[in-house]
């Protein structure tokens, strides 16, 4: 079937037009519209070029009036099988076109004209005509045979005369042809078949039958060739024979085709003279011929070959004949009645889709051919049928195809026809047919200037083929995307998406870590168990049913920006905003309006000027079919992203306005800087970004390092509740930064994640979890007394995670710790405790040393420090000093029981000592508690090692020095904010190790010199020196001894007095100190925790410096004295020294 | 002559397709072979009309276009044989045999442990093997 039929069809000769070598295309069209004027010869002009072999079959042709009709096929045509049936669907001649500027080689030409001709072997005639050969190519072209035929260059009209001769001898060749044809044909009886006739061999019936119906065959074609050759009176009476015969053997198919005959016979004899008559003449005729093709339908062959074809041609003809406005009904019956039978051809009835599809391809491109706007429309329209055959259809028309074909039967196809679905890739795989037609239509759409059509299917080749097209090709669809938007109003949409390929990345949870938290209404603290506990925001342990639900719903929240991730690629070699052959993920964000589930089943994109949606699933489908090898490439992969992941979709719903709570760190979001040791108070602001009050708070600590974080002023957050919408509340915070160091390992691990540091600081983060809870207040007043109604839907909570970022740095490092003793000599005074001094000396600091008292034994602790970082420290010691240790609690200058000494300040890279006197630390009572347990009585003296076991002793000496280094606090600051203590326990405690029990233990007895004066006599000193001593005058002294053990202990006291040298100036020959009262050997019992005193006279020869020393043999030594004096044996006597007191003894009244 | 051999799977997605002809008529073949998946299905949808029994492979002639024949045969599973000639005079044992050595070289393809069922056959062996049935055809 072809569009331009029409009853007169049949008259008309075909002659191929074909192309040899090559012809530049405008020059092609030139030659073919030259020929294109020559469709009519008329007899009379032929009759030159005609000679009469035998005496001609047509007897009665019009040698005046007739004519010869031709239609010029360009480029030509297959033979068709229906030829025998219908002789002017032959290819009668061939013309073949040459343009010899560009083939030279005339023999050659020759030559590819009679291999083309060979497929043409109906053809009568055949010319080859060669336009504008040169000067050689003339000369040589009249020895290569008749069919090449040379056109001198000339100017247009010579040449046309010239092309309008060859016509007119071609057409009088062909009429010989038709004449000979005919003459043989009558003769011989060919054996005419159609593909209606049985394929097979016949068997004898059937060859009678076929005997029987070869004659009206044969006339009937002999009718034909008698209207090709412009005699429709000879047509007619053949076409008459062959009718009587056709219907005598039952042959109806050729019945049917040589009433068409006779039809196109009449037509052509009355040519131009038309009246109701002869209008009526041919509908009753084609009415006829409808019905005997309808006749000759054949069921059994009905799937191979059917007449249908023939049927509608013959009612579109008549439609044709008939088209005038008087019979607009008439004809608008018939077309329908041809597109009811159209239908039935390309309908799924049949099942021919495929071929029906086919068809309409094949219709398409004649439609083509015609280059016109109605014609593209029309091959546009046709192609459209085709796309459900091949998979190509736009996805504006699937909906409904997939609706209606849900209902279909056919079971092993009814997978396929969903296009989304993984089956359908299959099918789909018929990509070198589906290019094909999809660039038809696109060509079409351009032609026609549907500019929506045009992109779209540029948007699915582009997108489904890319893989097949070549980068130019590539090129060239982008810029008909391009051209075609160009003519498309802005903010068009298409079906059919383009590019790029988007799928869904990720889901993020929620932002600015708020996370909602589901309120349990029967539980006041409903948060616990919600938040993250431990340093893991996933824990193993918790319970799995949990964790599952927790990912599969996502809660969005009105009026709150929400995002979803989604990766796009480009695959192809143009820009689309994303570069050639890459993918990038991007964040799409937005605002949810109503309550409800939301599910997000693709994105607008919009690309090539035009707005499409793309659809999750069916990139997802397509992945799935590349990792099974169904589609050609995976365009992620392709790009270098990840290959195929599963990305789970949650069930989003979307929740009514819930506070909302943004909480920054004043002095900014970065990491807050401290050095080891350091305190500082963090503000936290915390501002109520939603529309709902914040009507309950509340705030916990979770992750790492928590005891980092010494208080939280939670009251100013409860102080401040409810917080309005855009209401602040500050929430001071206490830190104080943890030592950096070999202890803190695991900080050391957690701060591994900022590799690039330097590794002395080291970044630590520490979560500050606040809760928040919160009530919204979503009910009228008036219902508020409705507990009931109130508990029944309870809106979530939420929660806030602050995370405190806190970077420790090293500050000062401790690099040493020693023990240092000092001794300094007392003076012999007239008073050894002197309130007022006692008075002073408390007010003061502590280092100071009264003169008169001496200093025997102090200890200082020195700590040696470096200050490695670039700020300055200044050290302050505070030593906090026991209550009890001193005797009068009354005393209101003990309150305050810290004790500053001087700032010390280290300059960056250099490091200092700072001393630590350890001087109030001693013990007021030495007694046997300190030592534990006392010793069996039984063993009292050899069983005393053993009963200070090694252990007890050490636990009460760490407990000890474990109370005595928490009383000494090293305090730095460095610039104006930062502050912060040193922990130098461990230092401290290895340094005081082996030298705490003289530290802190009293020794069991003390001793003391003083002057013994007269009241008057001291007055009358005074002014000179409040502890001199003149010489050669008698000065009564006194000795004190103390017990500071709560037993009474018997000793034997002696008193020695020594010169500058050293000597013992009170003995010997050369004394020179003479004395009274005794000296040694003084036998006196001290009752626990008093004063003994002795009094004695020394009488000084010479001024100078005197040295008394006091010392005294303890009789009957108990165990915890022997413990204190560290005795190796029980026999071993214990000697108890006092420090040397000094005394100036100046010279007197000589 | 053969023109044109091709294998359609189960999902009529097209598995192989290897036409003989020098001419560029490679997508014209591509049609002809998927307008004959019409008449397959309509054969293996009612096997009764056309007459052919339920055990047989071979479909025979599935209909003539303007200048071919082409044949059809169907696996077990429900694999798709298509052959496109352009002899008028075809004797069915031809076909029969050549359907026959077609389909125990296709056996063998898909045999191969790297073979991905469903996926285009793209063995050489195959390519080769194919060839020679098809030179090979019509010579005894």
């Amino acid at each position: 079937m072809e569009p331009d039929v029409s009853i007169e069809t049949p008259s008309i000769i075909r002659i191929a037009v074909l192309p040899i070598g090559t012809i530049p295309p405008p020059l092609l069209r030139d030659y073919h519209s030259m020929l294109l004027r020559h469709h009519t010869i008329a007899l009379s002009a032929i009759s030159s070029f005609y000679t009469e072999h035998q005496k001609s079959p047509f007897t009665n042709q019009p040698w005046e009036s007739g004519s010869l009709r031709f239609k010029f096929v360009l480029g030509g045509s297959p033979p068709s099988p229906w030829e025998d049936f219908q002789s002017n669907r032959k290819i009668l001649a061939v013309i073949g076109l040459c343009h010899c500027p560009s083939s030279p080689d005339l023999v050659s030409v020759t030559e590819s004209f009679n291999v083309a001709c060979r497929s043409y072997s109906s053809a009568l005639v055949r010319r080859c005509f060669a336009f504008c050969p040169g000067d050689s190519q003339l000369e040589d072209g009249d020895k290569k045979g008749e069919n090449l035929i040379l056109f001198p260059p000339s100017d247009k009209q010579t040449q046309e005369f010239h092309l309008q001769t060859m016509m007119q001898d071609i057409a009088a060749s062909l009429l010989m042809e038709f004449e000979k044809w005919v003459l043989k044909a009558e003769s011989a009886g060919t054996i005419l078949k159609t593909p209606l006739d049985s394929q097979a061999s016949l068997n004898s019936e059937e060859v009678i039958k076929a005997k029987k119906r070869r004659l009206g065959r044969a006339q009937k074609t002999i009718g034909d060739y008698s209207l090709l050759a412009g005699s429709p009176v000879d047509a007619n009476a053949h076409y008459s024979t062959a009718l009587e015969l056709a219907r005598l053997t039952g042959d109806y198919f050729w019945y049917a085709g040589a009433l068409e005959g006779s039809v196109c016979a009449l037509l052509v004899d009355r040519m131009g003279q038309r009246d109701v008559a002869l209008e009526d003449e041919v509908r009753y005729r084609y009415t006829n011929v409808i019905l005997h093709y309808r006749k000759s339908f054949i069921q059994e062959i009905a799937q191979r070959v059917s007449p249908l074809s023939f049927e509608l041609e013959a009612t579109l003809k008549l439609a044709r004949f008939l088209c005038r406005r008087e019979l607009a009904k008439e004809v608008v019956e018939l077309l329908t009645n041809a597109a009811d039978g159209a239908k039935s051809l390309i309908d799924a009835k049949l099942g021919y889709q495929r071929k029906a599809a086919f068809f309409c391809r094949q219709v398409a491109q004649l439609y083509l051919q015609q280059d016109n706007r109605l014609a593209a429309i029309s091959a546009m329209q046709v192609l459209f049928m085709t796309t459900d055959a091949y998979r190509i259809q736009s996805r504006a028309s699937v909906s409904k195809v997939s609706v209606n074909n849900e209902t279909g039967t056919r079971q092993p196809d009814a997978g396929k026809m969903h296009h989304h679905s993984i089956v359908s890739l299959f099918e789909s795989q018929w990509s070198s047919l589906q290019m094909v037609v999809l660039r038809e239509i696109l060509l079409s759409a351009v032609r026609a200037g549907d500019p929506l059509a045009a992109w779209s299917a540029a948007a699915r080749l582009l997108r489904w083929h890319y893989p097949l097209i070549t980068p130019s090709g590539q090129n060239g669809l982008a810029s008909s995307l391009a051209n075609s938007a160009d003519r498309l109003p802005s903010g068009t949409r298409c079906a059919d998406p383009a590019l790029p390929f988007v799928r869904l990345f990720s889901f993020p949870l929620h932002s600015s870590q708020v996370d909602i938290v589901k309120r349990n209404p029967a539980r006041e603290d409903w948060w616990t168990g919600s938040a993250p506990s431990g340093p893991f925001i996933y824990t193993p342990f918790s319970k799995g049913d949990a964790n599952e639900s927790s990912k599969q719903e996502l809660i969005w929240v009105v009026g709150e920006p929400v995002q979803v991730l989604v990766e796009l690629a480009n695959p192809c070699c143009f820009d689309v905003d994303i570069p050639p052959n890459s993918a990038k993920v991007i964040t799409l964000s937005g605002i949810p309006t109503a309550v409800g589930p939301v599910t997000i089943p693709g994105c607008t994109v919009h690309c090539f000027g035009v707005i499409t949606e793309h659809v999750f699933r069916d990139v997802d489908n397509l992945l799935l079919g590349a990792a099974q090898g169904l589609v050609f490439s995976d365009p992620f992969r392709s790009c270098g992203s990840a290959k195929l992941r599963h990305v789970f979709v949650p069930n989003i719903s979307v929740v009514p306005p819930l506070p909302l709570l943004v909480a920054n760190v004043v002095g900014g979001d970065g990491a807050i800087i401290l050095y080891e040791g350091e305190i500082r108070e963090v503000c936290i602001n915390f501002a109520n970004a939603g529309t709902v009050p914040i009507e309950q708070a509340h705030v916990s600590l979770s992750g790492k390092n928590q005891d980092a974080v010494i208080s939280i002023a939670d009251e100013a957050l409860q102080s401040a509740l409810p917080l309005k919408p855009g209401a602040q509340v500050t929430l001071p915070v206490t830190l104080k930064a943890w030592h950096v160091g070999p202890v803190d390992s695991d900080n050391a691990v957690g701060g591994g994640r900022n590799a690039g540091e330097t590794q002395e600081d080291q970044k630590t983060e520490l979560a500050l979890h606040c809760l928040f809870t919160m009530q919204v207040q979503i009910w009228p007043v008036s219902n508020n007394g409705d507990p009931q109604e109130k508990e029944s839907v309870v809106p979530p909570g939420r929660r806030l995670v602050v995370p405190l970022q806190i970077c420790v740095l090293q500050g000062l490092s401790f690099v040493k710790a020693r023990l240092l003793s000092m001794e300094i000599p007392a003076h012999v005074g007239d008073n050894l405790r002197d309130e007022d001094i006692e008075t002073e000396s408390n007010t003061d600091r502590l280092v100071k040393i009264n003169p008169f008292r001496g200093s025997w034994g102090l200890r200082f602790l020195e700590l040696e420090l470096s200050n490695p970082t670039d700020v300055v420290f200044e050290i302050s010691v505070f030593v906090q000093l026991e209550k009890s240790a001193k005797e009068d609690d009354s005393s209101p200058v003990q309150d305050s029981p810290e004790y500053e000494y001087p700032k010390t300040r280290i300059d960056r890279d250099y490091s200092a000592r700072v001393l630590i006197p350890l001087e109030h630390f001693k013990l007021p009572v030495l007694d046997g508690s300190f030592f534990t347990k006392d010793p069996p009585p039984g063993t009292p003296s050899s069983s005393r090692h053993p009963s200070f076991s090694e252990k007890n002793t050490k636990a009460e000496i760490n407990g000890l020095i474990k109370n005595l280094i928490s009383k000494i606090k090293v305090r730095w600051q460095s610039g104006r904010n930062s502050s912060g203590e040193l922990d130098i326990k461990d230092a401290i405690q290895t340094a005081l190790q082996t030298t705490v029990m003289d530290v802190l233990l009293p020794d069991p007895l003390t001793f003391g010199f003083r002057l013994v004066r007269n009241g008057s006599e001291t007055k009358a000193q005074s002014p000179l020196s409040k502890g001199s001593v003149l010489s050669h005058e008698v000065t009564p002294m006194e000795v004190l001894v103390r017990n500071n053990t709560s037993e009474a202990i018997k000793l034997n006291l002696s008193v020695t007095c020594r010169d500058v040298a050293g000597q013992n100036c009170a003995e010997g020959a050369d004394a020179t100190v003479l004395w009274a009262g005794a000296l040694s050997g003084i036998s006196m019992e001290v009752a626990p925790l008093q004063e003994a005193r002795h009094c004695f006279s020394l009488y000084f020869l010479v001024p100078g410096e005197y040295t008394m020393v006091a010392a005294a043999v303890i009789e009957d030594a108990n165990n915890v004295l022997r413990a204190r004096a560290r005795t190796a044996s029980p026999n071993e006597p214990i000697f108890c020294r006092g420090p040397p007191f000094h005394v100036r003894v100046t010279g007197g009244e000589m | 002559m053969i023109v044109c051999v091709s294998v359609v799977g189960h999902q009529n997605n097209p598995l192989y397709i290897q036409s003989f002809t020098d001419a560029d008529d490679a997508l014209k073949l591509h049609h002809v072979v998927h307008c004959s998946l019409d008449v397959i299905e309509e054969r293996v949808n009612n096997p009764k009309k056309s007459g052919t029994t339920l055990n047989e492979a071979f479909l025979g002639l599935l209909y003539p276009t303007l200048n071919y024949k082409v044949y059809g045969y169907l696996t077990n599973t429900k694999v798709k044989f298509i052959l496109v000639t352009t002899d008028l005079d075809v004797r069915d044992t031809d076909v029969r045999n050549f359907f026959r050595k077609f389909h125990a070289a296709y056996v063998d393809a898909v045999s191969n442990p790297f073979h991905v069922p469903g996926k285009k056959i793209t063995s050489r062996t195959f390519a080769q093997t194919v060839s020679n049935i098809v030179g090979s055809y019509g010579l005894n």
